[in-house]
């Protein structure tokens, strides 16, 4: 079987549609953004949160409302179900002792729904300041990983190519994102941004890079074989004769993230949509992001 | 096939070296189905027979994580401000607010409270000396000694008491009896403990943060105590607004006092038989006033918090008697007619009398009469004579027992008491008395820790996300392996072979450095599976371009091989150094999913440049047959 066999695509020449679209793309992100803005699960804002057991299906909302008047606060309920037990997950902020909430939450729903045995099956708790650190750490890897990708591309290849990689990646990142802000509360599971995100854009972003390094790394191949062709063409023949390869990697890396999202379990679907998205617009910006921007600058330097 | 004989060692070295690795696993999951299958009686024998051997085989398994297996993750911090708080004599105003400063501080930045603290010190006075507070001569402190001293010396002291609390808890844990618990120090003031199969983990938690003070102090005198409740009741009396800042309703609360006292037929009597709450009064809205003995009120679990916030307005706490606070009983006194618990807020002294460093032995007893539990503790010569000085002077008054900020108990006392000896009593069941031993003989912490992370999954969960990641590996692999043949045919299979012998390294790799599988590590695993093919794809991809223009195929795999090397190195590397960064800043279940990665990174350039390379010169060159990549 073969797709892509030969293909000569004008990749190249209708890269204004691309900018475009992802132009279009980035917009609707970055309102989304300044509208909607991010949820920070837990891990980043501090709080608890509780799976809770039930023998029965109940409600979220009536949940909510026999909960918020034990507890302190007004909690989050979300409800759902897993290898066919039902379960609740609650999250509360406060600083009361975790031990009463997890008390108050137990004699709470045992009194509002008689018969539903209630068992607390995960307690997460985070407090403020530690959530802070992790809020560190995370930016920390996020700058650090963007730094020294940049600094290897640098090095492997010559500084257009590192800006052209860099620039997809924040492109990608940037988008998922905005997918995440625009979906979040929409959809039917948690969209928080959590360390287990953080590290899913991470992936996106070695992912998105490695799309790209294969694309670049032809260009520099052919950059030395077709002397006499021009930059435009050699571009636009490096994309297509790994076209193929960029495919089928994204292919198999898609169905078993596809596979993550539907088996993976209610704790890593957010993780596994990321990737979804992620890996889905890193293919796209690695034949209409990455490439184009190392010829927009390569031409910049020749006009002057 | 000349050249191949490095590479074939090197593909059955590592593949051996993973099934040595791996061996101890399977062992373990043979020896849980063995258990299994026999009864709790023949278990626990063979458990007794085997015991060395099942120890030295689950060290070395595979170890899953918490969110896997079920446990609780627990992140302590010591608190340092406390113990400097405590390290300092002599302190004032200035010092606490220096104090509180710096604590305010530590929650923005990630610098240490000890340098904020003497910043802010000298920042408010740069001739001043820290000295002027912590003088001890054992440690070398004198008036003269300089700042930079007194921060060493307390930085010492504070490396020194997270030492210590890591033992204490570490005897603590092992006291309690939990399983392989890990017990590990994550920067300079925190604590990672690792327990799993906890099903209790609210004692647990006692246990962890208990700083197991133990203390026994002198308690109010019941005069003064009925004195002030009717004073603090006239001041709430007014419907002054307790949420008002102090500065501002200084001024109306004296004028307000002053009313009261003009009016002064508020009898406590009347009071206590206002059974009717919502009485306008802050205090009594929350609080049911006593005033009988030491007691001062009684208060619902769900009050306590409100309670305290009115008990320590500066306003009301300048009416208690001099030297006196108030503390709440460790167990509830009886229910409200809503079935909420009720504790009494009970007076005590200041002054510590005797505190629980001379207890040498605790254990838990049976009250005589009631077979209740309680906790007999025995003290050294010294702690007897001042108990036994302490009780004869005063005898027929009350001693309070203060556990953790909590009154256990508060006996009258009848005669002197010699001998050294004193119950803890009005514990809720047997196991409370266990851990109160358990706390006591494992000693006091230094300083008091917060649990800052904490992240308790219970057995069910744990085996419900197994199951979930088992399929999706399964599933994940079974895809993509049709997918390669589908796509490329004979040399599909090579690469399926690949991938299988990935998972056989990646999982080795995981046991041969003592890594723990997450549920974020099998995920990392699943989404091996996708990317590991790439290098083959690159490679095939390749194959089939040198092909194309008309090569043999021997010559078309030596051209796809070397040409595709480059862009497999430059892509695995850059999602190789994610991986690091990741596996450095994240914590837990995130640096498994990192440490996944970069093993499923590691092992499949290896099975696609060298494993594959071996099975298709084999076929090829040595078999003269062909290979078809699709």
């Amino acid at each position: 079987m073969r797709i892509f066999e030969n293909s000569n695509y004008g990749f190249i020449a209708s890269r204004k549609k691309g900018y475009i679209f992802s132009g279009i793309l980035i917009l609707i992100s970055l309102i989304s953004f300044a509208v909607n803005g991010l949820e920070l699960g837990i891990d980043f804002k501090g709080g608890r949160e509780f799976v809770v057991e039930t023998t029965n299906p109940l409600d979220a909302t009536l949940v909510r409302s026999a909960l918020a008047s034990v507890l302190t606060s007004d909690p989050e309920v979300k409800t759902y179900r897993v290898d066919g037990v039902d379960q609740l997950l609650v999250r509360t902020v406060g600083d009361e002792d975790i031990d009463v909430v997890r008390d108050q939450l137990i004699r709470g729903i045992a009194a509002a729904f008689p018969g539903s045995e209630p068992v607390i099956e995960k307690t997460y708790v985070v407090s403020a300041r530690f959530a802070k650190d992790l809020e560190r750490g995370a930016i920390y890897s996020v700058i650090g990983s963007l730094l020294v990708i940049f600094v290897y591309i640098l090095i492997r290849f010559e500084w257009r190519f590192g800006v052209g990689a860099v620039g997809a990646l924040f492109h990608d990142v940037i988008i998922t994102l905005g997918v995440f802000s625009l979906l979040q509360g929409v959809i039917g599971f948690s969209l928080q941004i959590d360390q287990t995100i953080i590290a899913a854009f991470l992936t996106i972003v070695g992912y998105s890079l490695n799309d790209t390094v294969v694309v670049f790394d032809r260009i520099r191949e052919y950059t030395g074989l077709f002397k006499s062709e021009s930059y435009d063409s050699i571009l636009n023949r490096s994309i297509n004769n790994t076209l193929s390869r960029t495919i089928i990697t994204s292919g198999t890396t898609l169905l078993v993230v596809g596979v993550l999202f539907i088996f993976g379990g209610e704790v890593l679907r957010g993780f596994a949509f990321a990737l979804l998205i992620g890996i889905g617009i890193g293919t796209y910006s690695s034949i209409f992001v990455a490439s184009p921007i190392v010829l927009e600058l390569r031409n910049r330097a020749t006009k002057r | 096939m000349q050249g191949n004989g490095f590479k074939i060692f090197l593909a059955v070295f590592f593949l051996v070296l993973s099934g040595y690795y791996l061996y101890p696993s399977a062992q373990n999951y043979f020896i849980k189905q063995d258990l299994s299958s026999l009864d709790s009686e023949e278990a626990a024998t063979y458990k007794r027979e085997n015991f060395a051997k099942i120890r030295s085989v689950e060290e070395k398994a595979l170890k899953l994580g918490l969110d896997l297996l079920g446990g609780m993750h627990v992140t302590l911090e010591v608190r340092v401000e406390s113990l400097i708080r405590e390290l300092a004599s002599d302190t004032d105003d200035v010092f606490n607010d220096i104090l509180r400063t710096a604590t305010a501080q530590v929650e923005t930045g990630d610098e240490s409270i000890i340098d904020l603290f003497v910043q802010e010190f000298e920042r408010r006075d740069p001739n001043a000396r820290l000295s002027r507070y912590f003088r001890n001569e054992s440690a070398g402190i004198k008036r003269s000694s300089s700042n930079e001293e007194v921060a060493a010396y307390l930085r010492t002291e504070a490396n020194e008491a997270v030492t210590r609390a890591i033992s204490i808890i570490r005897d603590r844990v092992d006291r309690y009896g939990v399983t392989e618990p890990s017990i590990q120090q994550q920067g300079t003031r925190r604590v990672i403990v690792e327990l799993p199969g906890i099903d209790d983990p609210d004692r647990i938690r006692g246990l962890l943060k208990g700083t197991a003070r133990l203390e026994f102090r002198l308690m109010v005198d019941p005069a003064d105590n009925v004195r002030t409740l009717q004073r603090v009741i006239e001041f709430y009396e007014t419907g002054v607004d307790s949420t008002a800042s102090a500065s501002d309703s200084t001024a109306s609360a004296s004028d307000s006092t002053l009313v009261a006292a003009a009016d002064t037929t508020l009898d406590i009597n009347d009071l206590l038989n206002t059974t009717e709450k919502k009485s306008g009064n802050a205090l009594l809205d929350v609080m049911q006033p006593l005033g009988q003995g030491v007691t001062f009120g009684r208060v619902a679990e769900q009050d306590t918090a409100k309670v305290n916030q009115l008990m320590s307005d500066p306003r009301v706490t300048a009416l208690f008697p001099r030297g006196v606070k108030y503390m709440y009983t460790s167990s509830p006194v009886g229910n409200t007619a809503e079935g909420r618990e009720v504790y009494d807020l009970l007076g005590v002294r200041n002054e510590i009398e005797l505190t629980g460093d001379v207890i040498t032995d605790a254990r838990v007893d049976f009250e005589q009469f009631s077979n209740t539990p309680e906790v007999t503790m025995t003290m050294n010569s010294e702690g007897s004579r001042t108990w036994a000085r302490l009780t004869g002077a005063n005898v027929g008054s009350n001693v309070a027992i203060v556990l953790d900020g909590v009154v256990y108990s508060y006996p009258n006392v009848l005669q002197r008491i010699t001998g050294g000896r004193s119950n803890i009593t009005n514990l809720a069941n047997q196991a409370e008395a266990q851990d109160i031993v358990t706390v006591l003989k494992s000693g006091a912490l230094p300083a008091p820790v917060e649990i800052v992370e904490e992240s308790t999954v219970g057995p069910s969960l744990g085996a419900a996300s197994i199951r979930a990641g088992l399929y999706s590996v399964m599933i994940g692999l079974l895809i993509v392996a049709l997918f390669m043949i589908a796509y490329y045919r004979t040399s599909g299979i090579v690469a399926d072979l690949a991938l299988i012998l990935n998972l056989v390294f990646i999982i080795g790799i995981l046991a041969g450095f003592n890594a723990t599988l997450t549920l974020p590590g099998i995920a990392g695993i699943v989404l091996t599976i996708g990317m590991a093919v790439d290098a083959n794809v690159l490679i095939f991809e390749r194959v089939r371009e040198e092909q194309s223009t008309g090569k043999t195929l021997k010559a078309s795999m030596e051209g796809g091989y070397s040409k595709a090397l480059s862009a497999i190195f430059d892509s695995n590397i850059t999602t190789f150094f994610v991986g690091v960064i990741l596996y450095s800043f994240g914590i837990g279940p995130i640096q498994g999913f990192a440490v996944t990665l970069m093993a499923g990174i590691l092992s499949s350039m290896f099975t696609a440049i060298v494993f594959t390379r071996i099975i298709m010169d084999y076929v090829v060159v040595e078999k003269k047959k062909t290979v078809s990549f699709g």
